[in-house]
């Protein structure tokens, strides 16, 4: 489906979660939900075919006190993408996992609480990935307050 | 009674990947990935160095395909600051482009054949793979690691007889390729060994997040530089490669005929080669404001999200790699088979451990 | 003292008097006075120019330099490569002796937790097996009846057949004894792979009995004086070949050292000289398979002018070199696959040959026994 229709779709059904949804470029959209309406977004998604996972981030916002999470899918059919996006308390980020709906995501849920501190409830692997394994707990390293050494 | 083997880090099979196999006899009944080895956390650096000083490292990311990688960060950079570069620039990205993606190919055509036991074909993969390497260095001064395409062009124009060197080596390798597909494809051996072995279905194989000519390999009709093209790729003609039995002996046909398709591609780009400037004026900050490009890289479809701040270094990199995205694929199909797949899957899907761990 | 026999004494040094060697109890004095008779003097001679030039030492060592340097110049130039370039006056030909040096010169590692004995045991015994073997092969007629071997047996292919059943053996020992999964994987894979080909291995064996009427070598190569055993038994010289191939783990049928990709099967842990010892037996066993290959179906030392010596080893430097060929041109089959050629191809193929043997020799009496 292509994102115009769409954008539609979302406005009518997800009225009470949506908190932005725009059009940034031609077959590129972003749609923002509160992180209680994530689930019910992700599988309206994917009825409409959005059914190929490619990425997912979390952006570290420490001004704003949130963190973002940000959900890549694409339409094979129309040739689409749309970012889905969460804003998640900073203190204690947690989210229910999307696994179930796309399979894809295992590891890259698993990367993002590796290196934010997102916790994906019902993800059964969420332990080291990239990191290694003697990796003090708690400390998360793309978070702001993680500073890189300067080297000279 | 099942053992747990460590298809470890020191293997001289095995990459920079410690895969934990129970095995039963012959079967390995379950796998579980251990990554991680090489994290330089580039993420991270991004938001340390301005966007000129990043190219570089992002080659660092996966040096066998050093400028599609670079060509994915720099489309990232130019959407967000909103510039178009000159005509002669895209074409010249065009071509860097595809001989990296040639030399990617020929490398894991080269690997695939080594888990066979067969050195023939690795040895000759990789000694036409620095006839390559060479035309590389012509244009670019490095053979693996070019730091040629950057925000706002090319770093310069292609040097004194480039053209001419390159039609040779692009027409003896064309010819070279079907030496390889006598060799290797029509080997009853080979046939053996990756017909039938690692079979993704479509719909698998898409929700699974697989990407790249493993994809292609499963029957789906999609690839970037035809359905959301980008630089010069809506002018030229090419076609997409699709076979659709799934298994590792797909995989490694749709990467053979994507060789030729890129010479295929090579070729018409150097013929078309527009005059005009080769770089154009970039501003000296990223502005704010978030945006999300892909581009085909030899491996798979790499996707670079950006988010600027403002100053001249990114808030946020993230780079979805495309080994990152078929290692789900590893996983999934290293369950209940006999051990000696286990070498032939993991080269057939192109997984290379430098962009999962980034 | 009066003795029967005269003592034997030292050569006459001038200025001293003759110094008789010390009186010996017997039977060491019949030992010696037997050990100066003529006939001994013979058979002692005869029987270390066995041992120590051909077929012994001095052949091996030949024969694994040229096999060595051989395998690597073919390997490389199939790979348009050049090969071993500097050690030796054509090329690289004295490549085996810096590598025995430097395999010579490297620590001896034991694992930790390894059981000592068998460990140290493995590589010496997959080296003499391979080197008795070579005991029991007649090489050219010396006389009417008498042959160049160091053990002349009526059974001699029995006992060859035998020493091939030896060999999973050892490789379990040696897979066993390294405390390493990897190894016991590849030792049993080993005894798996070795058990399935040596079934078509005694039937192939078999049509060139029926057809020769004697499990004696040279009687085999005798019978073979007016026609070669490969024109009617063309099916059974294939599936030797492949059998031979399989037994001696040689590519394309070598998985089991190639456990995963080259961690080097039941042989991984050793180091040294013993690791020269295991690569050694392998082109000793190179150099078996091409013996028995050309003595049974190719006519043996039987060929018009040269001396039959020569005529043997022309013979079998030309299988050695399709052993060669085998290993650059194909990739390795996997174990399940090997496991079913094995059993369910090639063992009816040898039973045909079999059938077609006993057809000629018994019902149609053309090849009289």
């Amino acid at each position: 489906m292509d994102v115009e229709r769409l954008l539609e779709e979302i406005k009518t059904k997800l009225s009470d979660v949506l908190v932005e949804a725009k059009i940034d470029r031609p077959r590129y959209a972003s749609i923002k939900v509160k992180p209680e309406g994530m689930v019910k977004a992700a599988t309206l998604l994917k009825e409409n075919g959005f059914n190929h996972p490619l990425s997912v981030s979390g952006v570290d916002y420490p001004d704003r006190g949130e963190v973002e999470v940000v959900y890549h899918v694409s339409c094979l059919d129309s040739k689409s993408l749309v970012a889905l996006k969460t804003a998640l308390p900073r203190g204690q980020p947690s989210m229910p996992s999307l696994r179930e709906i796309w399979r894809g995501v295992h590891f890259h849920e698993r990367e993002t609480w590796e290196m934010l501190g997102v916790k994906f409830e019902g993800h059964p692997e969420l332990k080291r990935f990239l990191l290694q394994e003697d990796w003090e707990e708690g400390v998360y390293p793309l978070r702001k307050e993680f500073k890189l050494k300067p080297e000279s | 009674m099942p053992i747990r083997v460590a298809w470890g880090i020191q293997h001289p099979m095995s990459g920079h990947l410690t895969l934990y196999l129970d095995v039963d006899g012959d079967i390995v009944l379950n796998t579980e990935a251990d990554v991680g080895y090489t994290h330089r956390g580039l993420e991270k650096i991004a938001e340390y160095r301005n966007f000129i000083q990043y190219v570089p490292v992002i080659e660092r990311a996966c040096d066998f395909d050093a400028s599609n990688f670079a060509l994915g960060y720099v489309r990232a950079v130019e959407a967000l600051m909103g510039i178009e570069v000159p005509e002669r620039a895209k074409y010249l990205r065009v071509i860097a482009a595809e001989l990296s993606r040639i030399m990617s190919h020929l490398y894991a055509q080269a690997l695939l054949s080594m888990t066979g036991g067969f050195e023939t074909m690795t040895v000759w993969s990789a000694n036409d793979r620095e006839l390559i390497l060479d035309l590389l260095e012509r244009l670019s001064g490095a053979r693996v690691t070019h730091t040629y395409i950057i925000p706002g062009g090319v770093r310069a124009d292609i040097p004194k007889g480039f053209k001419e060197k390159a039609y040779d080596v692009l027409n003896y390798l064309e010819r070279r390729i079907w030496d390889y597909y006598k060799m290797l494809f029509q080997n009853k051996t080979f046939q053996d060994r990756t017909m039938g072995v690692g079979v993704l279905s479509k719909q698998d194989a898409i929700e699974l997040g697989i990407t790249g000519p493993n994809l292609r390999a499963s029957g789906v009709d999609f690839d970037v530089r035809r359905d959301d093209p980008y630089e010069a790729y809506d002018k030229l003609d090419f076609e997409v490669v699709v076979e659709k039995e799934g298994d590792s002996y797909a995989r490694a046909l749709v990467r053979f005929y994507e060789i030729a398709q890129s010479i295929k591609i090579i070729k018409q780009a150097l013929k078309d080669l527009p005059e005009g400037p080769i770089r154009c004026k970039t501003p000296p900050m990223l502005p704010r404001g978030e945006t999300y490009t892909r581009i085909e890289s030899g491996r798979g479809e790499l996707g670079v999200y950006i988010v600027g701040s403002g100053t001249n270094k990114p808030y946020r990199l993230k780079i979805s790699a495309p080994s990152f995205r078929n290692l789900a694929g590893l996983v999934y199909l290293c369950r209940d088979i006999p051990m000696g797949d286990i070498p032939v899957i993991y080269y057939s899907l192109d997984i290379l451990l430098l962009d999962v761990d980034r | 003292m009066n003795l029967p026999i005269s003592l034997p004494t030292l050569p006459n040094i001038p200025g001293l008097p003759p110094i008789p060697l010390p009186v010996l109890p017997p039977p060491f004095d019949v030992l010696i006075e037997f050990m100066q008779t003529s006939e001994f003097m013979e058979f002692a001679v005869e029987l270390s120019l066995k041992l120590l030039v051909f077929p012994g030492l001095a052949f091996i060592m030949l024969y694994a330099m040229l096999a060595v340097w051989g395998e690597r110049k073919l390997h490389a130039r199939i790979h348009l490569r050049i090969g071993p370039y500097h050690v030796g006056p054509i090329f690289g030909l004295f490549q085996l002796v810096a590598d025995g040096i430097k395999l010579l010169g490297k620590e001896i590692v034991t694992p930790e937790r390894s059981h000592k004995f068998f460990y140290h045991l493995a590589p010496v015994l997959i080296m003499s097996l391979s080197m008795i073997t070579l005991a029991f092969i007649p090489f050219f007629p010396v006389g009417p009846g008498e042959y160049w071997t160091i053990y002349y047996s009526e059974y001699s292919l029995l006992i060859i057949l035998a020493l091939f059943s030896l060999r999973p053996f050892i490789m379990i020992m040696a897979g066993w004894a390294s405390n390493n999964k990897y190894t016991m994987m590849g030792a049993m894979r080993a005894a798996f792979q070795l058990l399935a080909y040596e079934v078509p291995l005694m039937l192939s064996m078999a049509s060139v009995v029926i057809l020769a009427g004697s499990f004696d070598l040279a009687k085999i190569v005798e019978s073979q004086a007016n026609m070669w055993f490969i024109v009617p038994c063309f099916l059974g010289f294939i599936v030797f070949f492949i059998s031979t191939m399989a037994e001696i783990c040689r590519r394309p049928l070598d998985i089991i050292v190639a456990e995963q990709e080259i961690v080097f099967g039941p042989w991984t842990e050793y180091t040294g000289m013993e690791y020269g010892l295991i690569m050694m037996s392998e082109y000793v066993d190179v150099a078996i398979a091409s013996f028995l290959t050309s003595i049974l179906f190719l006519g043996g030392w039987h060929g018009p002018g040269l001396h039959p010596l020569v005529w043997l080893l022309i013979k079998m430097g030309i299988l050695s070199m399709f052993f060669m060929i085998g290993r650059s041109t194909w990739p390795r089959l996997r174990i399940d696959q090997l496991l079913d050629a094995g059993w369910r191809k090639l063992i009816p193929l040898a039973l045909v040959q079999v059938f077609i043997a006993i057809v000629l020799v018994y019902v149609l009496k053309v090849i009289v026994v």
